[in-house]
């Protein structure tokens, strides 16, 4: 059974990471995925969002470069990164993406802005935060599994 | 709502979640023994949403396949490729989610077909639904959702044609 220290402190980060509702129940189902055979699943998917988010990023920000605001793209653009967000559970970003995607329906271009730079702010803390987590979680090491008595 | 630690003697607290927690997987995939091989084909745009929706299923033991366009989506099953299951996004690249659904479902595919999306409103939904998908599910996809549903499938092919073979 594991009771070190570096464990102690994973699980605090860990808990602290939902009580201060950067991710919500979503990441639990990606840490269900997580096993033996696949020890470090949860980084790897982490890592892929946000290789593949980047782009979408950029995306939006040339588009509010451009005026008019071409809302439809935008909104079609948020919708995906919505989509992406909320399947490894980044609860506070998925939040800021609704919250934008409200404003491309009203049409309100400064409500995207400030919406959108509140995102990207999130966005990061929640990078710095996984990231963190992530090593202390390569040092800890893996979990001991339980087994079944035979 | 995520699970906490209790205060008092952390150290085995902290075990008795992690074996908790191993428990629970044991609980998910062995509730779900299939009796039969499922496939399921998963159009997402989004490599992430794909993946994961791919992997999900993979661990409840259904053979996947994926793509991330409408256009793609219907060459596939119009190739003759045969899904227990099609789970599909509604905003897709070069044709979207709501027209590729009607081009399977006029090709006269019956099978089950999840509309997996982010919601806007009860409007969208109701699209979705007007456009051929059996069921609308709000991303992200998750066990609670989808259990019932590759259940259903299971029973359905064990009954109608007995174990091993697809239902159209």
């Amino acid at each position: 059974m594991e009771r070190n220290p570096m464990r102690r402190q994973l699980a605090i980060m860990r808990q602290s990471l939902f009580d201060q509702g950067h991710v919500d129940e979503q990441f639990v189902q990606l840490e269900e995925l997580q096993d033996d055979a696949n020890p470090n699943f949860v980084e790897e998917v982490v890592t892929l969002y946000y290789r593949d988010s980047a782009r979408i990023i950029l995306n939006i920000e040339q588009a509010l470069e451009r005026k008019p605001f071409d809302f439809r793209k935008l909104d079609a653009y948020m919708h995906q990164f919505k989509g992406s967000s909320s399947s490894i559970g980044a609860k506070k970003v998925k939040a800021e993406s609704t919250l934008f995607r409200e404003y491309c329906k009203s049409g309100n271009g400064e409500g995207c802005m400030r919406s959108f730079q509140q995102l990207k702010k999130e966005y990061a803390t929640l990078r710095k935060k996984l990231g963190a987590y992530f090593q202390l979680a390569r040092q800890a090491g893996p979990v001991e599994t339980a087994s079944r008595p035979k | 709502m995520a699970p906490t630690l209790p205060s008092n003697d952390q150290a085995s607290d902290q075990d008795n979640w992690d074996n908790g927690r191993l428990a629970r997987k044991r609980q998910l995939l062995t509730e779900i023994v299939l009796r039969n091989r499922l496939t399921a084909l998963v159009v997402d745009g989004d490599t992430t949403c794909r993946v994961l929706e791919q992997l999900l299923l993979r661990s409840y033991g259904v053979q996947t396949q994926g793509v991330d366009n409408g256009r793609d989506a219907v060459a596939f099953i119009a190739s003759g490729v045969k899904f227990d299951l099609i789970i599909i996004d509604m905003i897709l690249p070069v044709l979207n989610g709501l027209e590729a659904t009607r081009q399977i479902r006029d090709m006269g595919v019956h099978c089950k077909m999840l509309g997996v999306t982010v919601c806007s409103g009860e409007s969208e939904r109701q699209a979705f639904l007007a456009a051929g998908v059996d069921v609308f599910i709000e991303k992200p996809l998750d066990p609670e959702h989808l259990v019932p549903i590759l259940r259903e499938l299971d029973g359905q092919l064990f009954v109608e044609s007995g174990p091993l073979v697809m239902y159209w």
